[in-house]
Protein backbone atom coordinates (compact mmCIF):
# COMPACT_ATOMS: atom_id res chain seq x y z
CA UNK A 1 0.00 0.00 0.00
CA UNK A 2 1.54 3.53 -1.09
CA UNK A 3 0.43 6.65 0.69
CA UNK A 4 -1.13 9.34 -1.14
CA UNK A 5 0.44 12.69 -0.88
CA UNK A 6 -1.86 13.77 1.82
CA UNK A 7 -0.20 10.20 3.44
CA UNK A 8 -3.49 8.59 3.62
CA UNK A 9 -3.76 4.37 2.72
CA UNK A 10 -6.99 4.58 0.37
CA UNK A 11 -9.23 2.84 2.81
CA UNK A 12 -11.78 4.60 5.34
CA UNK A 13 -13.10 4.56 9.03
CA UNK A 14 -16.40 4.74 9.41
CA UNK A 15 -17.65 5.75 13.00
CA UNK A 16 -20.94 4.36 14.48
CA UNK A 17 -23.50 6.41 16.16
CA UNK A 18 -23.83 4.67 20.54
CA UNK A 19 -25.92 2.04 19.51
CA UNK A 20 -24.22 0.50 16.47
CA UNK A 21 -26.01 -3.16 16.83
CA UNK A 22 -26.95 -3.46 13.39
CA UNK A 23 -24.09 -1.85 11.91
CA UNK A 24 -22.94 -4.44 9.75
CA UNK A 25 -26.10 -4.80 8.39
CA UNK A 26 -26.23 -1.01 7.13
CA UNK A 27 -22.70 -1.05 5.69
CA UNK A 28 -24.19 -3.51 3.64
CA UNK A 29 -27.43 -2.07 2.83
CA UNK A 30 -26.29 1.77 2.21
CA UNK A 31 -22.73 0.39 0.12
CA UNK A 32 -22.50 -2.89 -0.31
CA UNK A 33 -20.09 -3.60 1.87
CA UNK A 34 -18.82 -6.92 3.24
CA UNK A 35 -16.95 -6.62 6.52
CA UNK A 36 -15.85 -9.19 8.72
CA UNK A 37 -16.33 -8.71 12.46
CA UNK A 38 -14.18 -9.31 15.22
CA UNK A 39 -17.35 -10.43 17.06
CA UNK A 40 -17.19 -13.52 15.41
CA UNK A 41 -15.16 -16.56 17.12
CA UNK A 42 -12.42 -18.22 15.69
CA UNK A 43 -8.91 -16.71 14.27
CA UNK A 44 -8.79 -13.07 14.43
CA UNK A 45 -10.14 -11.79 11.52
CA UNK A 46 -7.00 -10.19 9.21
CA UNK A 47 -7.39 -6.23 8.30
CA UNK A 48 -6.66 -6.61 5.57
CA UNK A 49 -8.83 -9.26 4.06
CA UNK A 50 -12.08 -9.06 2.63
CA UNK A 51 -14.25 -5.66 2.24
CA UNK A 52 -12.94 -4.68 5.69
CA UNK A 53 -13.40 -5.07 9.43
CA UNK A 54 -15.97 -4.31 11.64
CA UNK A 55 -14.47 -3.34 15.15
CA UNK A 56 -17.53 -4.60 17.32
CA UNK A 57 -15.86 -3.26 21.06
CA UNK A 58 -15.11 0.27 19.33
CA UNK A 59 -18.04 1.27 16.51
CA UNK A 60 -15.58 1.75 14.05
CA UNK A 61 -15.79 -0.37 10.89
CA UNK A 62 -11.92 -0.18 8.54
CA UNK A 63 -13.36 -0.64 5.18
CA UNK A 64 -12.05 -0.39 2.03
CA UNK A 65 -14.36 1.57 -0.22
CA UNK A 66 -14.11 2.77 -4.29
CA UNK A 67 -15.84 6.69 -4.73
CA UNK A 68 -19.16 5.33 -5.09
CA UNK A 69 -19.37 3.90 -1.91
CA UNK A 70 -17.37 6.54 -0.20
CA UNK A 71 -20.50 9.19 -1.45
CA UNK A 72 -23.11 6.59 -0.49
CA UNK A 73 -21.67 6.92 2.90
CA UNK A 74 -20.66 10.05 3.19
CA UNK A 75 -24.58 10.68 2.21
CA UNK A 76 -25.86 7.96 5.36
CA UNK A 77 -24.10 10.18 7.58
CA UNK A 78 -25.85 13.18 6.93
CA UNK A 79 -29.45 11.37 7.43
CA UNK A 80 -30.61 9.76 11.05
CA UNK A 81 -29.01 5.95 11.14
CA UNK A 82 -26.10 4.44 12.79
CA UNK A 83 -23.54 5.83 10.69
CA UNK A 84 -22.00 8.85 11.78
CA UNK A 85 -18.54 9.68 10.02
CA UNK A 86 -16.42 8.21 7.56
CA UNK A 87 -12.99 9.53 7.14
CA UNK A 88 -9.90 8.80 5.84
CA UNK A 89 -7.08 6.25 7.26
CA UNK A 90 -4.14 7.91 8.14
CA UNK A 91 -0.56 6.24 8.12
CA UNK A 92 1.31 7.11 11.34
CA UNK A 93 5.14 6.69 12.39
CA UNK A 94 6.66 6.20 15.66
CA UNK A 95 8.50 9.01 16.70
CA UNK A 96 11.94 9.04 16.98
CA UNK A 97 14.62 10.59 19.15
CA UNK A 98 16.14 13.85 17.47
CA UNK A 99 19.90 13.94 17.31
CA UNK A 100 21.24 15.91 20.43
CA UNK A 101 22.46 19.68 19.42
CA UNK A 102 25.75 18.54 21.56
CA UNK A 103 26.37 15.47 18.87
CA UNK A 104 25.91 17.62 15.61
CA UNK A 105 28.02 20.96 17.01
CA UNK A 106 30.79 18.51 18.54
CA UNK A 107 31.15 16.65 15.28
CA UNK A 108 31.18 20.35 13.51
CA UNK A 109 33.99 21.49 14.92
CA UNK A 110 37.64 21.31 13.34
CA UNK A 111 40.37 22.72 15.08
CA UNK A 112 43.16 22.56 12.64
CA UNK A 113 43.68 26.45 12.66
CA UNK A 114 42.19 28.04 15.58
CA UNK A 115 40.67 26.68 18.74
CA UNK A 116 36.84 26.27 19.13
CA UNK A 117 36.92 28.82 22.03
CA UNK A 118 38.49 31.26 18.86
CA UNK A 119 35.75 30.60 16.58
CA UNK A 120 33.25 30.98 19.53
CA UNK A 121 33.48 34.16 20.19
CA UNK A 122 34.82 35.01 16.54
CA UNK A 123 38.41 35.93 16.80
CA UNK A 124 39.41 34.65 13.54
CA UNK A 125 37.58 37.21 11.32
CA UNK A 126 38.29 40.31 13.74
CA UNK A 127 40.77 42.91 12.65
CA UNK A 128 41.47 43.71 16.20
CA UNK A 129 44.57 42.67 18.28
CA UNK A 130 44.88 44.47 21.72
CA UNK A 131 47.94 45.82 20.11
CA UNK A 132 48.65 48.97 22.45
CA UNK A 133 46.81 47.50 25.53
CA UNK A 134 48.03 45.88 28.64
CA UNK A 135 46.36 42.96 29.72
CA UNK A 136 47.17 41.57 33.70
CA UNK A 137 46.11 38.00 34.48
CA UNK A 138 46.87 37.65 37.66
CA UNK A 139 47.16 34.24 38.94
CA UNK A 140 50.01 31.55 39.58
CA UNK A 141 52.37 33.57 37.24
CA UNK A 142 53.97 32.17 33.90
CA UNK A 143 56.40 29.93 32.19
CA UNK A 144 58.68 33.04 31.09
CA UNK A 145 60.80 30.13 28.83
CA UNK A 146 57.90 29.23 26.85
CA UNK A 147 58.71 29.46 22.58
CA UNK A 148 55.25 30.43 21.69
CA UNK A 149 55.46 33.83 23.07
CA UNK A 150 59.15 34.50 22.00
CA UNK A 151 59.23 38.30 20.75
CA UNK A 152 56.38 39.14 22.98
CA UNK A 153 56.11 42.03 25.67
CA UNK A 154 55.60 40.20 29.04
CA UNK A 155 56.11 42.44 32.50
CA UNK A 156 55.57 40.63 35.24
CA UNK A 157 56.04 40.71 39.63
CA UNK A 158 55.01 38.16 42.13
CA UNK A 159 53.09 38.75 44.94
CA UNK A 160 53.84 35.40 46.62
CA UNK A 161 56.23 35.74 49.42
CA UNK A 162 59.39 33.40 48.48
CA UNK A 163 58.08 32.76 44.98
CA UNK A 164 59.27 33.89 41.67
CA UNK A 165 56.93 34.45 39.18
CA UNK A 166 57.99 31.51 36.54
CA UNK A 167 55.23 29.18 36.95
CA UNK A 168 55.07 26.09 38.96
CA UNK A 169 51.76 24.98 38.38
CA UNK A 170 50.63 25.94 35.17
CA UNK A 171 46.98 27.50 35.11
CA UNK A 172 48.50 30.67 35.16
CA UNK A 173 50.24 29.93 31.49
CA UNK A 174 47.23 28.12 30.31
CA UNK A 175 44.66 31.62 31.02
CA UNK A 176 47.73 34.08 29.53
CA UNK A 177 47.72 31.33 26.73
CA UNK A 178 44.12 32.58 25.96
CA UNK A 179 43.80 35.95 26.54
CA UNK A 180 46.91 36.88 25.11
CA UNK A 181 48.51 33.98 23.21
CA UNK A 182 49.35 33.66 19.51
CA UNK A 183 47.09 32.74 16.60
CA UNK A 184 49.84 31.58 14.21
CA UNK A 185 51.59 28.11 15.84
CA UNK A 186 54.28 25.78 14.51
CA UNK A 187 52.59 22.66 15.64
CA UNK A 188 48.48 22.91 16.51
CA UNK A 189 45.94 25.69 15.90
CA UNK A 190 46.05 29.26 17.27
CA UNK A 191 44.64 29.65 20.93
CA UNK A 192 44.80 33.20 21.80
CA UNK A 193 42.61 36.10 21.80
CA UNK A 194 44.41 39.24 21.79
CA UNK A 195 47.35 38.56 20.50
CA UNK A 196 49.72 41.66 20.24
CA UNK A 197 48.30 43.12 23.83
CA UNK A 198 51.01 44.13 26.28
CA UNK A 199 51.05 41.06 29.23
CA UNK A 200 51.29 41.78 32.67
CA UNK A 201 52.18 38.38 34.52
CA UNK A 202 50.94 38.85 37.90
CA UNK A 203 51.83 36.28 40.28
CA UNK A 204 49.31 35.80 43.19
CA UNK A 205 49.28 31.97 43.36
CA UNK A 206 51.64 30.57 44.79
CA UNK A 207 53.02 26.97 42.67
CA UNK A 208 50.47 25.03 44.63
CA UNK A 209 47.62 27.14 43.81
CA UNK A 210 47.01 28.94 46.58
CA UNK A 211 46.58 32.91 48.07
CA UNK A 212 45.08 35.39 49.57
CA UNK A 213 42.97 38.42 49.30
CA UNK A 214 46.09 40.60 50.56
CA UNK A 215 48.12 39.24 47.49
CA UNK A 216 45.00 39.54 45.16
CA UNK A 217 44.47 43.16 45.73
CA UNK A 218 48.40 43.92 45.67
CA UNK A 219 48.38 42.58 42.17
CA UNK A 220 45.28 44.83 41.35
CA UNK A 221 47.20 47.72 42.98
CA UNK A 222 49.86 46.93 40.51
CA UNK A 223 48.03 46.47 37.57
CA UNK A 224 45.94 50.03 38.28
CA UNK A 225 49.57 51.65 38.51
CA UNK A 226 50.82 49.90 35.68
CA UNK A 227 47.89 51.21 33.56
CA UNK A 228 46.39 48.23 32.34
CA UNK A 229 43.06 47.84 31.07
CA UNK A 230 41.96 45.03 31.90
CA UNK A 231 42.82 42.32 34.55
CA UNK A 232 41.61 38.98 34.23
CA UNK A 233 41.45 36.84 37.49
CA UNK A 234 40.96 33.04 37.01
CA UNK A 235 40.27 32.90 40.55
CA UNK A 236 38.02 32.13 43.57
CA UNK A 237 36.41 31.31 46.83
CA UNK A 238 33.36 29.47 46.91
CA UNK A 239 30.02 31.09 48.46
CA UNK A 240 27.28 30.37 50.25
CA UNK A 241 23.59 31.49 48.91
CA UNK A 242 22.72 34.38 50.57
CA UNK A 243 26.62 35.49 51.58
CA UNK A 244 27.40 39.24 51.28
CA UNK A 245 29.51 39.86 48.67
CA UNK A 246 33.24 41.96 49.87
CA UNK A 247 32.75 45.56 50.26
CA UNK A 248 36.01 45.91 49.91
CA UNK A 249 36.92 44.16 46.77
CA UNK A 250 33.74 46.17 45.41
CA UNK A 251 35.10 49.00 46.66
CA UNK A 252 38.32 48.41 44.66
CA UNK A 253 36.28 47.24 41.84
CA UNK A 254 34.31 50.42 41.39
CA UNK A 255 37.88 52.60 42.36
CA UNK A 256 39.72 50.75 39.35
CA UNK A 257 36.64 51.40 37.08
CA UNK A 258 36.96 54.85 37.39
CA UNK A 259 40.52 54.77 37.07
CA UNK A 260 40.03 53.02 33.48
CA UNK A 261 40.62 49.45 34.62
CA UNK A 262 37.92 46.50 34.17
CA UNK A 263 38.26 43.45 36.20
CA UNK A 264 37.32 40.46 34.94
CA UNK A 265 36.81 37.35 37.22
CA UNK A 266 35.92 33.84 36.71
CA UNK A 267 32.35 32.70 37.95
CA UNK A 268 33.44 29.91 39.75
CA UNK A 269 33.32 26.18 39.15
CA UNK A 270 31.31 24.79 42.11
CA UNK A 271 28.27 23.58 40.51
CA UNK A 272 27.21 20.51 39.36
CA UNK A 273 23.94 20.85 36.88
CA UNK A 274 24.41 17.04 36.09
CA UNK A 275 22.71 16.59 39.60
CA UNK A 276 20.49 19.88 39.73
CA UNK A 277 22.70 21.20 42.15
CA UNK A 278 23.79 25.15 40.75
CA UNK A 279 26.26 27.45 43.07
CA UNK A 280 26.02 30.59 43.41
CA UNK A 281 28.75 32.91 42.15
CA UNK A 282 32.13 33.03 43.91
CA UNK A 283 34.12 35.85 45.81
CA UNK A 284 35.01 38.52 44.21
CA UNK A 285 33.44 37.65 40.83
CA UNK A 286 30.10 38.12 42.67
CA UNK A 287 30.78 41.71 43.11
CA UNK A 288 28.58 43.69 41.03
CA UNK A 289 31.91 46.05 40.11
CA UNK A 290 33.75 42.82 38.83
CA UNK A 291 32.48 41.09 35.66
CA UNK A 292 31.59 37.18 36.54
CA UNK A 293 32.20 34.84 33.14
CA UNK A 294 30.34 31.43 33.19
CA UNK A 295 31.44 28.66 31.00
CA UNK A 296 30.03 27.14 28.13
CA UNK A 297 30.73 24.33 25.87
CA UNK A 298 31.20 23.63 22.59
CA UNK A 299 27.64 23.02 21.80
CA UNK A 300 27.10 26.72 23.70
CA UNK A 301 25.40 24.88 26.47
CA UNK A 302 26.03 25.85 30.08
CA UNK A 303 29.30 24.01 31.26
CA UNK A 304 28.11 21.25 34.29
CA UNK A 305 30.26 23.29 36.48
CA UNK A 306 29.13 26.89 36.05
CA UNK A 307 28.37 28.80 39.10
CA UNK A 308 24.85 30.73 38.23
CA UNK A 309 22.86 33.69 39.96
CA UNK A 310 21.14 32.03 42.55
CA UNK A 311 20.51 35.13 45.00
CA UNK A 312 20.23 38.67 44.49
CA UNK A 313 23.84 39.10 45.54
CA UNK A 314 25.97 37.62 42.97
CA UNK A 315 25.00 38.04 39.35
CA UNK A 316 26.84 35.93 35.98
CA UNK A 317 28.04 39.02 33.54
CA UNK A 318 28.60 37.27 30.28
CA UNK A 319 29.65 33.93 29.65
CA UNK A 320 32.54 32.60 27.62
CA UNK A 321 34.03 29.06 26.25
CA UNK A 322 35.52 27.05 28.99
CA UNK A 323 34.89 23.20 28.05
CA UNK A 324 37.92 21.05 26.48
CA UNK A 325 39.87 24.29 26.19
CA UNK A 326 43.55 24.34 24.70
CA UNK A 327 46.22 26.70 25.17
CA UNK A 328 49.56 27.30 26.41
CA UNK A 329 51.61 24.87 29.39
CA UNK A 330 54.51 25.14 31.42
CA UNK A 331 57.35 23.46 29.38
CA UNK A 332 58.29 20.63 28.62
CA UNK A 333 54.60 19.87 28.04
CA UNK A 334 54.11 22.64 25.71
CA UNK A 335 50.35 22.80 25.72
CA UNK A 336 47.41 21.54 27.51
CA UNK A 337 43.54 21.12 28.01
CA UNK A 338 41.68 21.89 30.86
CA UNK A 339 38.14 23.70 31.71
CA UNK A 340 36.47 25.93 33.80
CA UNK A 341 35.05 29.09 34.16
CA UNK A 342 39.01 29.67 34.61
CA UNK A 343 39.49 29.21 30.74
CA UNK A 344 36.18 31.28 29.97
CA UNK A 345 37.78 34.25 31.92
CA UNK A 346 40.65 34.91 29.88
CA UNK A 347 38.31 34.63 26.42
CA UNK A 348 36.04 37.83 28.03
CA UNK A 349 39.51 39.71 28.91
CA UNK A 350 41.42 39.00 25.16
CA UNK A 351 37.75 40.26 23.86
CA UNK A 352 37.57 43.11 26.19
CA UNK A 353 41.06 44.01 24.97
CA UNK A 354 40.45 43.65 21.71
CA UNK A 355 37.39 46.39 21.93
CA UNK A 356 39.79 48.39 23.78
CA UNK A 357 42.13 48.75 20.98
CA UNK A 358 39.33 49.02 18.11
CA UNK A 359 37.24 51.73 19.94
CA UNK A 360 39.59 53.10 22.91
CA UNK A 361 36.61 51.95 25.07
CA UNK A 362 37.84 51.97 29.00
CA UNK A 363 36.27 51.53 32.86
CA UNK A 364 32.28 51.48 32.59
CA UNK A 365 32.34 52.16 28.36
CA UNK A 366 34.22 49.11 27.99
CA UNK A 367 31.94 47.09 30.28
CA UNK A 368 28.59 47.85 28.28
CA UNK A 369 30.54 47.59 24.96
CA UNK A 370 31.22 43.95 25.87
CA UNK A 371 27.69 43.12 26.98
CA UNK A 372 26.03 44.79 24.11
CA UNK A 373 28.13 43.16 21.61
CA UNK A 374 27.65 39.66 23.55
CA UNK A 375 25.81 37.44 21.37
CA UNK A 376 22.59 36.58 23.13
CA UNK A 377 22.13 32.74 23.49
CA UNK A 378 19.02 30.74 24.28
CA UNK A 379 19.64 30.35 28.24
CA UNK A 380 18.51 31.91 30.89
CA UNK A 381 20.47 35.22 31.65
CA UNK A 382 20.81 33.74 35.63
CA UNK A 383 23.45 31.65 33.79
CA UNK A 384 24.57 33.15 30.67
CA UNK A 385 24.48 37.05 31.50
CA UNK A 386 24.13 38.99 28.28
CA UNK A 387 25.36 36.18 26.81
CA UNK A 388 28.39 34.88 24.64
CA UNK A 389 31.49 37.33 24.22
CA UNK A 390 32.31 38.02 20.79
CA UNK A 391 35.07 40.02 19.15
CA UNK A 392 34.85 43.80 17.40
CA UNK B 1 45.10 35.82 71.11
CA UNK B 2 45.26 34.72 66.95
CA UNK B 3 46.21 37.43 64.86
CA UNK B 4 44.18 37.88 61.67
CA UNK B 5 45.39 38.64 58.14
CA UNK B 6 43.32 41.81 57.36
CA UNK B 7 42.02 43.97 54.44
CA UNK B 8 41.08 47.24 54.96
CA UNK B 9 38.86 49.94 52.42
CA UNK B 10 39.67 53.74 53.33
CA UNK B 11 37.60 56.45 52.62
CA UNK B 12 37.21 57.63 48.97
CA UNK B 13 38.49 61.45 50.17
CA UNK B 14 41.32 59.74 52.01
CA UNK B 15 42.62 57.73 48.78
CA UNK B 16 44.96 60.27 47.70
CA UNK B 17 46.65 61.17 50.31
CA UNK B 18 46.65 57.66 52.79
CA UNK B 19 49.23 58.25 55.38
CA UNK B 20 47.52 59.73 58.16
CA UNK B 21 44.94 56.74 58.01
CA UNK B 22 47.85 54.46 58.06
CA UNK B 23 49.20 56.21 60.73
CA UNK B 24 46.17 55.77 62.92
CA UNK B 25 45.46 52.35 61.41
CA UNK B 26 48.74 51.55 63.18
CA UNK B 27 48.18 53.14 66.23
CA UNK B 28 45.52 51.15 66.67
CA UNK B 29 47.46 47.54 66.22
CA UNK B 30 47.87 47.01 62.70
CA UNK B 31 50.85 45.51 61.60
CA UNK B 32 51.05 47.49 58.14
CA UNK B 33 52.08 44.76 55.18
CA UNK B 34 51.22 46.73 52.39
CA UNK B 35 49.60 50.56 51.10
CA UNK B 36 48.12 49.84 48.22
CA UNK B 37 47.70 53.52 46.87
CA UNK B 38 45.90 52.94 43.62
CA UNK B 39 42.90 51.12 45.35
CA UNK B 40 43.04 52.67 48.60
CA UNK B 41 43.37 49.47 50.56
CA UNK B 42 45.73 48.82 53.53
CA UNK B 43 46.76 45.18 54.05
CA UNK B 44 48.54 43.60 57.42
CA UNK B 45 47.75 41.87 60.13
CA UNK B 46 46.52 42.34 63.88
CA UNK B 47 45.79 40.08 67.12
CA UNK B 48 42.13 39.39 67.79
CA UNK B 49 41.15 41.77 70.17
CA UNK B 50 42.38 44.72 68.43
CA UNK B 51 39.94 43.53 64.88
CA UNK B 52 37.10 45.32 65.88
CA UNK B 53 38.69 48.79 66.76
CA UNK B 54 40.04 49.25 63.28
CA UNK B 55 36.78 50.14 61.90
CA UNK B 56 37.06 53.02 64.32
CA UNK B 57 39.93 54.73 63.15
CA UNK B 58 38.85 57.61 61.20
CA UNK B 59 39.00 57.56 57.40
CA UNK B 60 38.57 53.65 57.80
CA UNK B 61 35.23 52.59 55.37
CA UNK B 62 35.44 48.68 55.59
CA UNK B 63 37.51 45.66 57.79
CA UNK B 64 37.66 42.25 56.48
CA UNK B 65 39.84 39.24 57.08
CA UNK B 66 41.58 37.94 54.54
CA UNK B 67 39.94 35.29 52.51
CA UNK B 68 42.34 32.35 51.37
CA UNK B 69 42.14 30.81 47.73
CA UNK B 70 43.19 27.33 46.45
CA UNK B 71 43.06 26.06 43.02
CA UNK B 72 42.20 23.00 42.14
CA UNK B 73 45.82 20.39 41.42
CA UNK B 74 46.11 20.49 36.93
CA UNK B 75 44.69 17.39 36.57
CA UNK B 76 41.07 17.72 38.14
CA UNK B 77 38.16 17.64 35.76
CA UNK B 78 37.40 21.79 36.33
CA UNK B 79 39.87 24.72 36.89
Amino acid sequence: MTAAADGTTGRYLVLFDDDWSNGTQELNRVAGIRTESSEDGGATPHLWEGDGLMMHELGVALVTADDDQVTALASAADEPGPIALIEPERFVRAIEPTDTVTEAAAAAVDETLFTWGLQAVGAPNSTATGKGVKLAVLDTGFDLTHPDFAGRTVVHESFVQGEEVQDGHGHGTHCIGTSSGPRDVEKGPGYGVAYEVDIYAGKVLSNEGSGADGGILAGINWAINSGCAVISMSLGAGTQPGQAYSRTFEKVATRALEKGTLIIAAAGNESDRRTGRIAPVGHPANCPSIMSVAAIDVARKIAYFSCGTVDTIGAIDLSGPGFDVYSSWPMPLRNKRISGTSMATPHAAGIAALIAQATGARGYELWARLSQKGLRLPLPSTDVGAGLVQAP
Amino acid sequence: MAEEQVVISVADDQVDDMASVVAALREAGLRVAEVLDSVGVVTGTVDGDALGFLSTVPGVVEVERSREFQLPVPDEPTH
